[in-house]
């Protein structure tokens, strides 16, 4: 019934995406990571302003699907870029843009509100007490979050982290959408020819399984050693 | 560019869209239904001792949850006909909508069993063996002991996990199936794909609208349900 062929071809065909799956995952990541972790501070310290925007913006982001976020700004983002470009005067064709540049928007936005609640949840835990005590012997609040407060944090935001970011590859199989030759896209378009839809789809699971498995794995294997680094420090 | 934004669209489009948002509950419905099932089952195979049911479980749940959606739904859609061709049953005329009751079904089942079994296992063992050792059956001791404090822990995770539900259910519209999401491209469509823009931040609105509707309830009901163990706490 399966064209075995095309199973073992095609799933070289779906693998060869996987790279820009993982360079839009790392990129999001870096992007979303220090402003979740902002965006979270302002959160926690209730700064006036910041704090309605971001419980705003998180429940946005939280409430759309990931399909119809990517449509908003697969469609709008060429409109702004168009004046902002008219502006500086750049003379690119808008639709010359690579659509990765979409997609590093896209994910990141979504990345950031998400990781902002889970870095959120992670400091709420660590106690109160740490940063006083931190304080107390002549730390800054800059040194006593870097070396007493965030280290415990993340082992509790780990595991949230680690979802996220499974989260955030799978979540790349929609790049289609914004014709980014990723995965899913690269494995339909193979199958497009000979209909061989199932074969396709069989293969882009097993990418699919085998890059969330290794990040699941890499991020169980640094949970162990992040938490063995803090008992022997208590 | 020739395209232009107009609120007015926005406004226009919501109406349209909010008929289809029955069809839309109706399969998050029977997949939280169907879901829930087969995650209850899921969930008994991983706290029982049986090693090969346990292994299959947690095998399941990794698996799905690996598994983008969109890549689910097209494995389910293409492959479920082609396998019972093979058996000589022609699936052909099947209404679409069976298909993505199954995808999001096995999917919802991946978190309700991890759900269901988190939360049976906060409980702890001592409360089921005071219950049993003042007389109550097993069954009874589950059902009014068990159950009502195992709820309390699960309910934000059935909110976080009834949400994602319905958001991937979005992608439903890959295989033409018209629910809001479907709805919002066909009327795209028939624009000849001008005013997508404000077609989609219309459909993001409804989105954005029940998922806070849905969290505030859960809120709310989670209120209700933790009374007792407030008290019992105490």
């Amino acid at each position: 019934m399966l064209d075995y062929k095309f199973l073992v071809d095609t799933f070289f065909v779906a693998l060869s995406g996987a790279p820009i799956a993982i360079l839009i995952t790392i990129v999001s990541l870096l992007i979303a990571i220090p402003l979740g972790f902002l965006l979270a501070l302002a959160r926690l310290n209730k700064v006036p302003f910041l704090n309605r925007l971001t419980q705003v913006y998180i429940s946005f982001i939280r409430g759309t699907p990931m399909i119809v976020l990517i449509f908003i700004i697969y469609n709008s983002a060429p409109l702004i870029l168009v004046s902002i470009f008219a502006k500086l005067n750049i003379k690119t064709n808008i639709y010359d843009v690579n659509p990765i540049w979409y997609a590093f928007i896209v994910f990141s936005l979504n990345t950031i509100a998400i990781l902002s609640e889970v870095f959120r949840s992670a400091l709420i835990t660590v106690n109160k007490g740490q940063l006083e005590a931190a304080q107390s012997v002549g730390l800054t609040n800059t040194q006593a979050y870097i070396t007493i407060i965030i280290p415990q944090a993340l082992v509790v935001a780990l595991p949230n982290i680690c979802t996220a970011t499974t989260n955030l590859i799978k979540a790349t199989s929609l790049g289609y959408a914004m014709s980014l030759q990723e995965i899913n896209l690269r494995a339909k378009v193979a199958a497009n020819v000979g209909y061989n839809y199932i074969e396709a789809y069989i293969d882009i699971f097993l990418v699919y399984l085998i890059l969330c498995m290794a990040v699941e794995y890499g991020f169980k294997y640094y949970e162990k050693r992040l938490r063995t680094y803090k008992f022997a420090n208590t | 560019m020739e395209k232009y934004f107009n609120a007015v669209y926005i406004l226009e489009t919501i109406p349209k869209l909010l008929p289809y948002l029955k069809v839309t509950f109706m399969v998050t419905g029977l997949s939280v239904l169907f879901g829930t099932l087969l995650g209850f089952i899921l969930a008994v195979a991983k706290i029982r001792d049986g090693k090969v049911a346990k292994k299959i479980a947690y095998g399941y749940t990794t698996a799905l949850r690996c598994t983008p959606s969109i890549v689910l739904l097209f494995l389910i859609y293409y492959g479920i006909p082609a396998i019972s061709k093979g058996f000589g049953i022609s699936l052909d005329n099947v209404d679409k909508v069976i298909f993505i009751v199954i995808a999001f079904s096995l999917q919802f089942a991946a978190a309700m069993s991890e759900v269901i079994r988190t939360s049976y296992e906060s409980v702890d063992k001592g409360q089921f063996e005071a219950a049993v050792s003042v007389g109550l059956s097993n069954i009874q001791a589950y059902i009014t002991i068990v159950l009502p404090q195992a709820i309390v822990v699960a309910l934000p995770n059935i909110g976080n996990s009834l949400l994602s539900l319905i958001k991937e259910g979005a992608l439903a519209y890959t295989i033409g199936f018209i629910d809001i999401m479907g709805k919002a491209s066909l009327i795209i469509a028939g624009n000849y794909n001008t005013h997508a823009l404000e077609i989609y931040i219309a459909l993001s609105m409804i989105y954005w609208v029940i998922s806070i509707a849905i969290e505030q309830s859960f809120l709310a009901l989670e209120k209700v349900l933790s009374k007792g163990t407030q008290i019992v706490k105490v």
